[in-house]
């Protein structure tokens, strides 16, 4: 069957492509704030700056658990999704959550307060708890994206691509909240650092644009399914969202504004703000734009 | 034990829908929840053209990708190869549902149980007694209506079926009547290419 001939059928009972509709907007929410979260507290990790840890910590604990129990369908029940690591990316993602917050505010406190010293602990004690921290956040990372990518159900989703553009975005994200955070603090009193995390944000956006359009290149050229869904975000329904706000607001400007005044903080802060625009509108659109194999093989 | 399956015989299927309603009623489904659907698909060129009918429901994988995701446990198989899923461990995060390449599954809507099929806040009586099989929110799906199998009894959609166009058997039997069909009549698992290992088979 041509490619134009693969039908989205909604509710009848006709062969076609299906919407996904259990992975809505409250699990967009939830990836969005677990990612930037960790995001954030990873990339502040990497500067030692306790603010940008703790606010990372915030996004993720609060808002992402927030969203997760409006998304569950028997939120009390909610523990039982750390029963099965050992198969499922939801019970690792979640383990990896507990262990993120745990050492990372062991780390936090430690910054702070000089635990090690006080306590008598050592070194080792401290570099383990980073080494558990850091490790942590970069589950915390990836791991929507191999929950997704694991999907055979959904080509969109169903490419490792999708753990590295979660990881991509987290530390876009990051990079340029830890910029904003340490406008006055941080980054105060040398700019070198400024300049090299900026450098590295405009990377990080570049090869993020790079992995979202071989995401749809491969999604295009594995599935029926994978068609319909690239067809949907760049000439059909989601046509706008994706080219003004993923695309424009969340790549073009951002790059743009961080190359020519990197050092004025009204473009940084514009910069950041379509960068997290474009990063929740992905989230959202990844989401709404995928799609069930029509089904086959019976003839 | 038995490894029960069914085939579809395309052939016979006439898209009646009678299995549809069949399965609605044995398992008090509300309004817009189908454990099984009869799709249509229109095929060749004009004027060479027809219409096949090709009945869906829940292929209980071998290796069924739904059981893999549960972060829950929720998810299991039973010995004679039924998929089930457990209302009480299932905590309704929908990863089976995304999981299902076939999208066979499905979430209890809570509202269901406040509003009625009817949204007068009011359930009919077949909704009070027939909802009581559902925990609201977690995810539900065809499981040949076990406990009709467990009584010796087929499913309620094969037995509904005016044209036998739905088998039923066990297919570890080499002399039952789905074994019979598939060997024969070459039986096509739907999507083989994602290696589920469904136990629906298609003959055409």
């Amino acid at each position: 069957m041509a490619m134009q001939d693969t039908k989205i059928i909604g509710d009848s009972f006709e062969v076609g492509a299906r919407f996904q509709r259990y992975w809505d907007t409250s699990m967009a929410n939830a990836f969005f704030c677990g990612e930037l979260g960790a995001g954030l507290f990873f990339v502040s990790f990497l500067f030692d700056f306790v603010p940008g840890m703790v606010t990372g910590m915030l996004i993720t604990g609060i808002f992402k658990s927030f969203f997760h129990i409006t998304h569950m369908g028997v939120p009390m029940k909610s523990w039982r999704a750390i029963l099965r690591p050992d198969r499922s990316w939801i019970s690792r993602g979640l383990i990896g959550i507990v262990f993120y917050l745990l050492f990372g505010t062991l780390h936090s406190l430690n910054m702070t307060f000089d635990l090690q010293a006080s306590l008598g602990l050592g070194t080792a004690a401290g570099n383990l708890i980073q080494f558990f921290a850091a490790c942590a956040a970069l589950v915390v990372m990836t791991y929507q994206g191999f929950a997704m990518s694991h999907s055979t159900a959904i080509s969109l989703w169903n490419t490792l691509l999708m753990p590295l553009s979660s990881l991509l975005y987290a530390l876009t994200g990051g990079a340029v909240l830890t910029i904003l955070m340490g406008w006055n603090s941080l980054f105060a009193m040398t700019t070198s650092g400024q300049k090299h995390l900026t450098s590295e944000t405009l990377l990080l956006l570049l090869i993020s644009a790079i992995v979202v359009a071989s995401i749809l290149y491969s999604a295009n050229n594995r599935s029926r399914g994978g068609k319909v869904s690239v067809r949907l975000l760049l000439t059909g329904s989601f046509r706008q969202p994706f080219w003004y706000l993923v695309t424009g607001a969340g790549f073009i400007l951002p790059a743009l504004l961080l190359w020519v005044a990197p050092g004025n903080f009204i473009a940084v802060l514009v910069a950041a703000t379509g960068i997290l625009v474009g990063y929740y509108s992905y989230r959202v659109l990844i989401f709404k734009s995928g799609v069930y194999e029509p089904m086959s093989g019976f003839r | 034990m038995a490894r029960y399956g069914m085939v579809f015989d395309l052939r016979r299927c006439i898209g009646c829908n009678a299995c549809v309603i069949g399965c609605k009623q044995e398992n008090s489904l509300p309004d817009g929840m189908f454990f099984t659907r009869t799709l249509s698909e229109e095929y060749g060129v004009y004027p060479a053209v027809g219409r096949v009918y090709i009945p869906t429901l829940c292929n209980q994988c071998e290796d069924a990708p739904c059981e893999k995701v549960c972060p829950s446990g929720a998810t299991y198989t039973r010995d004679d190869g039924i998929v089930m899923v457990d209302a009480d461990l299932c905590i309704g995060c929908s990863s089976c549902a995304v999981a299902c390449p076939y999208d066979q599954r499905s979430q209890v809507d809570k509202d269901l149980f406040e509003h009625g099929l009817f949204g007068t806040d009011e359930l009919t009586p077949f909704e009070k007694d027939g909802y009581q099989r559902f925990v609201p929110g977690t995810i539900v799906k065809c499981d040949f209506c076990s406990e009709r199998v467990d009584a010796g009894l087929d499913p309620a959609c094969v037995v509904t079926c005016p044209t036998d166009a739905r088998i039923f058997g066990d297919l570890d039997d080499p002399d039952s009547k789905v074994s019979e069909l598939i060997r024969e009549r070459n039986g096509k698992p739907p999507m083989p290419e994602l290696k589920t290992r469904p136990k629906v088979f298609y003959i055409d």
